[in-house]
């Protein structure tokens, strides 16, 4: 990728730096929790339940704990101590009922692996199996509960909704206009159903925690592969009913994460662990089955859609029930559920629309956040049905889409107004539709001549659009200091897990204070002891929110030194400016002193001083947030939309299904380009994560819903070797008002949608809708097969609206 | 993992047959490959572990003309992926080869490990087996020899006996004329075990001969198949007829990789695109 097309007016936003760790990383430098070995270090293991969901008859630990060189042995009968995120429905063990296979059941702690791992074979467990909840349906049935305490689990009261006797974590609703009155209204309507299976965050490095907790008082120290420190603090502090003070939380360098680690995992269960073997740190490292198998997933879907259109192609209704297997424990779920109710339409104007979103407990590894919080999910549900109403109108679906797509001055389905300010999705869907040279649908006859040769071509498009999702007083903070010879080290409060934070806010901060980019450092390795809060890790927030913040930490520091220069150069501060590592006069450059002068306070030429180090701080807060009511949806969510497109050029090899990619461009609305280089990796990345659920991911599991495929062996990625041949990145650049240099987050937008702009591709190139996820060459060749459209429909109990 | 095993290296095949048969929980570690995945899963519980690199049998990797080529125990996958001689004699096995996993797993697994570990799905065995592949096994009571389409007895099973150890996999000089292909189908194009691969060789006596993987209990050579194939003239026709014909020679299962009517499907493509292949490569070398 040649790096220099893109230009930009400034100095350091905007250009395509390498990122600042990229040297410790690639020569192994870079220490991950799984590389910090701590004197007198124990190493922890667990036993997981076999069963979905069995009631825990006895539990034997006498053999477990008689195996020299083992320190603690625990179980859930032995604590209480909740883990719940928005919903306090998790104990950091199971006691007394296992619900999902895979759930922790025993514990212990031992000198080595080795020694914890042949303590865990020695555990008996007595197990009455239970019939599982096995699917979505079973659950909404009712007739089993998988939490039978549902109506009396806390919560966050007033944004999640937890429904009386049910399966039902929350449910969240949004309604604007009279949507039954217009789909009576409607010249045609469309009902579908979409679904996608569960798929795993696959970090390279796997949730691996150390924590020391002292027996004797309150202090736990965490050494976590985590997302989000403060989030961990707060919630590891009302887990155990402690301060928040009493806990460190140390993040090294992250193998990634992709939303799996934000929130709190193993560390409830380490502190267990290590306060039962007297305070020596305990080491949890997950296998990679257990990273499939105990930790959370992304949650799998259904989507029902029924839409309203006009014969000219406006859209006036839209009805639509999201149903998510949030699998055992609510997690993250619930807000991901709470999420696809604000975004759950799309980047569309649609005048009449209700949405009803319910995050469902299931026994199944439960579900998180995972990059993209819902949106690939809705978006499959929105952007397939937007194609298959083309179909049915027989109009292009670009015009489709460009008559009914959001601008200014239109409406989102929580009220939200959409100003010049909020990016461009039609700039987007424009830019992507021209780069695949879209000429419109292929014909009947067009397709036949192709098939003949056994492979097919087909083209596809589809929009996408997603804002932070997080508490309307989220707030993130900066604190900078300037070392004596001039340079500037900043502590952040989030967490560089890959995305580049650490880098693009060292090109800020250097625009803001006119310094080199070397002389900028963010301090790696973040600490709770040290490092200024931020909220989570997560979002897509941090671009726009930490530089914000950065920019304010980097004007406050500017007025520091300004106010010393003020005095040395007999002058005021509003008379000064900087620029080139100096402030100095603005009428007489030559008069000037430089930052190291300043940095820690400046001294006269008797020895004597005035001021002191520089030290500065900047905070944002997304003010102007609201939650949404509950009846209505209503209310403003969005700190920052960020709107995008994909386009896909692909083949499809009608004997084996497989399908190649030949292009896809991807454009999204950033506002300004901040790391060009950074960005072209977050795209390439997460059109090839996108592309992993779009054809090949997903959770398979037993009758007995135990996990059919819990390793890399039958739940695959792609590799390298799956990439697109080509991938076209393309930067619009309608300014945010209110964001950094006007800049918007882009971090999960490029797996947004992939999935739909596939499925509209194939079905261009076959003529066949598919409703399923995976496009699995397996599934493709059986829909060839059936001989008719879509028999994937009808696993998901397809309806007669849906094709 | 929980196995805690004796690690031996031994200097000569006596000591490393004598070993195997006196030692019962023991293994051969060869590339590894395989083995660590059922150590560290506490699917096998080692008590030894017998490393056969150093043994100097293991090692031969030669093509005598007219004789045929001979792979030896600790033969890496890539060995035989960069072998000139292979490609151009042997092009299924080529094929196969460079099919196999991942480039880095290749630079460890090993040819004789992909046979011995009887994975109904390895894709090395469909190519050996239409090369008519024989299987040299030394065992405390002298050396024997196992035509590759006997040596498998079932999924994980062969024909091995406590105190044997393969040595090499053995495979006669096709001669010139000879053309072959391997073709597999998968869930990505990054590594993945096979949902279906599928071997054809045309001989230079216009003979057919087809292997095929993950279809059956073990990798199978369709005799049957080929025994009507052949008694037919080998054009476009018969590849269909035959793409047709496979169905009922294989009884694939439906499992987490793929439903049993899919790798029926690919079964039959597979077949075609490979017979289709090489009748066409014929066509072409007529007219030039």
């Amino acid at each position: 990728m040649d790096h220099s097309n893109y230009q930009s007016d400034y100095k350091h936003v905007g250009q395509p730096y390498s990122r600042k760790d990229a040297q410790k990383k690639v020569t192994g430098q870079a220490q991950y929790a799984f590389d910090l070995e701590l004197p007198g270090m124990l190493y922890g293991k667990w036993l997981l339940s076999p069963h979905a969901r069995a009631k825990i008859l006895s539990i034997d630990t006498s053999a477990a704990k008689a195996l020299p060189g083992v320190k603690a042995v625990i179980t859930g009968e032995e604590t209480d101590i909740l883990v719940g995120l928005y919903m306090q429905d998790k104990l950091a063990m199971a006691k007394g009922e296992t619900r999902y296979q895979g759930e922790v059941v025993a514990a212990v702690a031992a000198v080595d692996l080795q020694t914890a791992e042949k303590a865990i074979s020695l555990i008996k467990v007595d197990y009455e199996p239970l019939k599982p909840v096995l699917d979505v349906d079973e659950a909404l049935d009712g007739d089993i509960l998988v939490h039978e305490d549902i109506n009396e689990l806390k919560h966050v009261e007033g944004v999640f909704f937890p429904q009386k006797d049910s399966n039902i974590a929350s449910l969240n609703k949004a309604n604007r206009g009279d949507v039954d009155k217009a789909l009576q209204e409607a010249d045609i309507v469309v009902e579908s159903e979409f679904s996608l299976p569960a798929v795993a965050h696959a970090p390279m490095e796997t949730h691996v925690t150390i924590v020391q907790a002292d027996p004797y008082s309150n202090r736990i120290v965490v050494w976590s592969s985590a997302q989000s420190p403060f989030a961990l603090r707060q919630m590891l502090a009302h887990s155990f009913k402690i301060s928040e003070s009493d806990i460190e939380v140390n993040i090294p360098f992250v193998g990634g994460a992709f939303g799996g680690k934000a929130g709190i995992h193993l560390e409830p269960l380490a502190t267990l662990l290590s306060k039962a073997a007297n305070g020596a740190p305990v080491k949890l490292i997950p296998t990679r089955e257990e990273e499939f198998n105990q930790l959370p997933t992304r949650a799998g879907m259904r989507g029902h859609i029924i839409t309203g259109a006009k014969k000219d192609g406006k859209i006036t209704a839209v009805k639509v029930v999201y149903d998510w297997d949030s699998g055992a424990y609510a997690d993250y779920g619930v807000n991901v559920g709470k999420t696809a109710v604000y975004s759950g339409i799309g980047p569309y104007d649609i005048e009449n629309a209700a949405v009803v979103s319910k995050t469902i407990y299931t026994n199944k590894v439960f579900s998180t956040a995972y990059r993209g919080f819902g949106h690939l999910e809705t978006h499959w549900t929105i952007e397939r049905q937007m194609d298959i109403i083309s179909q049915r109108l027989g109009i292009d679906p670009l015009d489709l889409r460009m008559k009914n797509l959001l601008e200014p001055g239109s409406r989102t389905i929580s009220g939200e107004l959409i100003s010049e300010s909020s990016g461009s999705v039609k700039d987007c869907l424009a830019a992507v539709v021209k780069e695949i040279g879209w000429t419109g649908r292929k014909t009947e006859e067009e397709r036949r001549k192709e098939w003949a040769t056994g492979k097919v071509r087909g083209k596809g498009f589809a929009v996408l659009q997603k804002a932070p999702a997080m508490p309307a007083n989220t707030s993130t903070s900066v604190i900078m200091q300037m070392t004596g010879d001039g340079r500037v080290k900043m502590m952040i409060g989030a967490i560089d897990y890959g995305q580049g934070a650490n880098t693009t806010m060292a090109q800020i901060a250097a625009q803001e204070l006119d310094l080199p980019i070397d002389r900028v450092e963010v301090v790696e390795n973040l600490s709770t002891q040290t490092n200024p809060y931020d909220w989570n890790t997560v979002a897509s927030k941090y671009t726009f929110m930490g530089g914000n913040a950065v920019i304010r930490a980097s004007r406050d520091m500017l007025r520091q030194m300004k106010d010393i220069a003020a005095q040395v150069l007999h002058s005021t501060a509003d008379h000064l400016a900087h620029g080139g590592g100096y402030i100095y006069h603005i009428h007489n450059p030559e008069r000037r002193i430089a930052y190291e002068q300043l940095a820690l306070g400046y001294q006269y030429p008797d020895g004597s001083g005035i001021g002191g180090p520089l030290i500065s701080h900047g905070v944002y807060m997304a003010d102007g947030l609201t939650n949404l009511d509950h009846e209505t949806g209503q209310g403003k969510p969005a700190l920052v939309w960020t709107f995008g497109a994909h386009a896909v050029d692909l083949e499809v090899d009608v004997e084996t299904g497989s399908i190649t990619i030949l292009k896809v461009a991807s454009a999204f609305d950033i506002g300004q380009v901040i790391n060009e280089k950074l960005i072209y990796g977050q795209i390439c990345g997460g059109v090839l994560q996108g592309l992993g659920s779009a054809i090949l991911e997903g959770y398979k599991f037993s009758p007995d819903n135990r996990l059919l495929n819990p390793s890399f062996t039958d739940n695959k990625i792609p590799t390298m070797k799956d990439m697109p041949i080509e991938v076209v990145p393309i930067y619009i650049e309608n300014p945010q008002k209110n964001g950094p240099y006007g800049a918007r987050g882009v971090a999960e937008h490029p797996m947004i949608s992939v999935p739909s702009a596939v499925g509209n591709a194939v079905y261009d190139a076959l003529g066949i809708n598919f409703h399923v996820l995976p496009l699995s060459p397996e599934a493709i060749v059986l829909g060839i097969l059936s001989g008719k459209e879509s028999i994937l429909c009808t696993d998901v109990n397809c309806l007669p609206g849906c094709y | 993992m929980l196995s805690r095993f004796k690690y031996l290296k031994p200097h000569n095949l006596t000591e490393a047959v004598q070993y195997l048969e006196k030692e019962e929980k023991s293994f051969v570690l060869a590339g590894g490959t395989d083995l660590m995945i059922l150590l560290r899963r506490n699917l096998i519980n080692a008590e030894h572990i017998v490393d056969i690199k150093g043994l100097p049998e293991m090692a031969e990797f030669e093509f005598i003309d007219g004789g045929g080529l001979t792979i030896g125990a600790s033969v890496v996958v890539n060995t035989v992926v960069d072998s000139e001689v292979v490609k151009a004699k042997y092009p299924a096995l080529h094929q196969a080869s460079a099919s196999l996993a991942s480039f880095l797993l290749r630079n460890r697994a090993t040819v004789v490990g992909n046979i011995c570990n009887a994975s109904p799905g390895a894709d090395l065995p469909p190519a050996l087996l239409v090369y008519d592949a024989v299987v040299n096994i030394a065992g405390t009571q002298g050396m024997r020899q196992v035509p590759l389409h006997e040596f498998f007895t079932g999924v994980k099973r062969t024909v091995l006996q406590r105190g044997e150890l393969v040595i090499s996999v053995q495979l006669p000089d096709p001669g010139d004329g000879d053309k072959s292909i391997y073709l597999r189908q998968a869930r990505l194009r990054g590594h993945d075990l096979a949902t279906v691969g599928v071997a054809s060789r045309i001989k230079p006596d216009g003979k057919v001969a087809i292997g095929i993987c993950a279809v059956a209990p073990t990798p199978l050579r369709l005799f049957a198949l080929e025994e009507k194939i052949n008694e037919r003239e080998l054009n476009q026709e018969t590849v269909e007829w035959a793409a047709e014909e496979i169905k009922q020679h294989i009884r694939p299962i439906t499992d987490v990789r793929s439903s049993a009517q899919y790798r029926m499907q690919m079964a039959s493509v597979l077949l075609k695109r490979g017979l289709s292949h090489l009748i066409t490569k014929e066509d072409n070398h007529g007219s030039s």
